[in-house]
């Protein structure tokens, strides 16, 4: 027997399933980095399947028998071209705001390419409706975003549904807040707007505070956002909503201030003018350009598989 | 409420009878097989009526508790067993081991409490409804194999009822087990594609090796493995019973198990 044969032996593919079993559960608590336990046991798959294929002479009389091989083969390998190219990341946008390329956090393969900057869209506001006991039930998020022509496009995404920018989806997440909207006007130099988001609500309800530093300048400010009623009841269904009235503390050493919308506080570097309360959304973004293909693999994968049993049971019926 | 569990109650007591039927159909050498059939079939109707009288009041399907995933598995588990039992005479002794699976099913239901759950955002999609279907029709193949794959191993191990002695010799008898497990893995096949679709566009990722993720996976390759060590190693029929009861143990773990000791996959975010 050659070495040839050898690894195509069906019973080296027992092993090696047994192996690629072993991989699962190794992953499964998160004992082992993923990566080995289960790359070095599916390129061992893919390499006995591959001699099986070229050597056995049962893939030459049932071809159904073969697509399924062969089918099996190109998903792991569109598995493997994924998890060198794929993307997985977090943003947050506040309302208004415009997506423009940067990630809050992300990881990578080796091999990808990003593309994010031209993955433009902005965040239009969102709705979210929770069920009694504040559970989150519809969230829609409004987006817009020009396309290759220059025309506007809108569209409205949520649960199940993301927007896809060049290959890159963007799902709306659990993860929003309050963000407090501020202009800057430095002494002397061209007035900035932004935002600061607020931790998560309603999961930081009692910790709606956040340290920033204003922008060219070393000054620190906590801000906290103070308000009395109960935006989210338990009782009822509600939606996720801006407070009626609200202020804004801040506090810049020993210094504390409160600030109502359109509040302005003078500062030795510029002045700063809290102008409104809006809101942020966090998203999910996810880009792994094999998905088409890996679901075509799949297909052909089970339909081949299926016609080789129809054939095989076909000619003794089942009722014996 | 009240009528629901009433009806739930009397598909039970239906459900209890034709599996007592069944056994004693087996030990006697009896044949009351239409008897039973009627029973199942009154008893579905009567559980069909509950399930569909819950699906009305609270809006959503029965995907979310354990009384619910439970209570409708029996349902479909037994639907897809009266349809193999009416189409393929020689399934019809295994309903002696079935019967008293779905029986402890059953029992495990009335332990669990009928309240309601939270239906999450991520379920509203037409994929849960695929990914459940195939799912359903998957572990119902398995359960035909494994009433099958009993008879064997009872016939081995030397029980003499009367029954068990008129069946087919085991080759014949596994072979139609391993007919069903080649159409469960189909189903399994085709419920992780369905899964991986859905949690794509539910969760922003096809895959995450999550627990329920985890085990339907292992549950995969163990069919794999069973399919491809029956055509390479041709295994002897009681070994192969064996092998086809373990794998229905993993589904049966990961279907009822995973979801009973982790509530965080598969339930959506928060």
């Amino acid at each position: 027997m050659t070495w040839f044969n050898r690894l195509a032996s069906p019973k080296l593919t027992l092993v090696v399933l047994g192996l690629l079993g072993a991989g699962v559960l190794l992953v499964y608590p998160g004992e082992v980095r993923s990566d080995w336990a289960l790359t070095v046991p599916l390129t061992l798959l893919a390499i006995n399947l591959a001699c099986a294929v070229a050597t056995n002479p049962v893939f030459r009389q049932q071809s159904a028998l073969l697509a399924f091989h062969l089918a099996l083969l190109a998903i792991v390998a569109f598995a493997a071209a994924g998890r060198l190219t794929y993307l997985k990341g977090e943003l947050e946008l506040a309302e208004g705001e415009v997506f423009e390329g940067t990630l809050t956090r992300h990881e990578s393969g080796p091999w990808h390419r990003s593309q994010l900057a031209r993955a433009r869209f902005a965040n239009d506001g969102y709705t979210i409706r929770y069920e009694k006991g504040v559970r989150r039930a519809e969230t829609r998020n409004a987006v817009r975003w020009l396309d290759d022509t220059g025309r506007e496009r809108h569209a409205v995404i949520g649960d199940n549904e993301p927007l896809v920018r060049h290959g890159y989806r963007f799902y709306a997440s659990f993860n929003k807040g309050f963000a407090p909207v501020f202009m800057w006007h430095p002494a002397g130099g061209a007035p900035q707007r932004g935002t600061i988001n607020l931790p998560t609500y309603p999961i930081h309800e009692f910790r709606q505070a956040l340290e920033w530093t204003i922008p060219g300048t070393q000054t620190t400010l906590w801000t906290m956002l103070q308000f009395d009623e109960v935006l989210l009841d338990p009782e009822q269904v509600s939606r996720f909503r801006l407070p009626e009235r609200h202020t804004l503390v801040i506090r810049i050493g020993d210094m504390r201030h409160e600030l109502a919308p359109g509040a302005r506080l003078a500062l030795p570097q510029g002045v700063l003018v809290y102008e409104r309360l809006g809101t942020w959304m966090g998203y999910t973004v996810f880009y792994d350009w094999t998905l088409p293909w890996l679901f075509v693999a799949c297909m052909l994968a089970v339909t081949s598989l299926a016609w080789h049993f129809w054939k095989k049971f076909a000619a003794q019926p089942w009722d014996r | 409420m009240a009528t629901e569990l009433q009806l739930l109650w009397m598909a039970l007591l239906l459900y209890t009878l034709a599996g007592s039927t069944a056994i004693g159909a087996t030990v006697l050498a009896t044949r009351f097989e239409r008897v039973i059939l009627a029973m199942i079939l009154a008893g579905l109707a009567a559980h069909a009526l509950s399930l569909g009288m819950r699906w009305e009041r609270l809006g959503h399907g029965p995907f979310i508790t354990m009384f619910e995933i439970l209570s409708s598995n029996v349902w479909s588990l037994l639907l897809i067993y009266a349809f193999a039992y009416w189409r393929a005479p020689a399934v019809r002794p295994g309903a002696a081991v079935v019967m008293p699976i779905l029986l402890v099913m059953m029992a495990w239901s009335l332990v669990t409490s009928p309240a309601a759950g939270h239906y999450p955002p991520t379920y509203r999609t037409p994929w849960l409804y695929v990914h459940v279907l195939f799912g359903k029709i998957f572990l119902g193949a398995v359960l035909i194999a494994v009433g099958i794959a009993g008879l064997i191993l009872l016939r081995r191990a030397g029980v003499r009822v009367a029954r068990l002695t008129q069946l087919p010799d085991a080759g014949r008898l596994e072979n139609l087990a391993f007919r069903f497990m080649a159409l469960g893995f189909i189903f399994e096949t085709l419920m992780l594609i369905a899964g991986a679709i859905w949690a794509q566009d539910a969760w922003g990722r096809y895959w995450a090796w999550d627990p329920l993720e985890t085990w339907a996976f292992a549950t995969w390759l163990a069919l794999a493995c069973f399919i491809h060590l029956r055509v390479t190693v041709r295994l002897e029929p009681h070994y192969s019973a064996a092998v086809i009861i373990a794998v229905f143990v993993l589904a049966f773990l990961t279907f009822f198990g995973v979801p009973f000791v982790s509530t965080a996959p598969h339930k959506g975010a928060v």
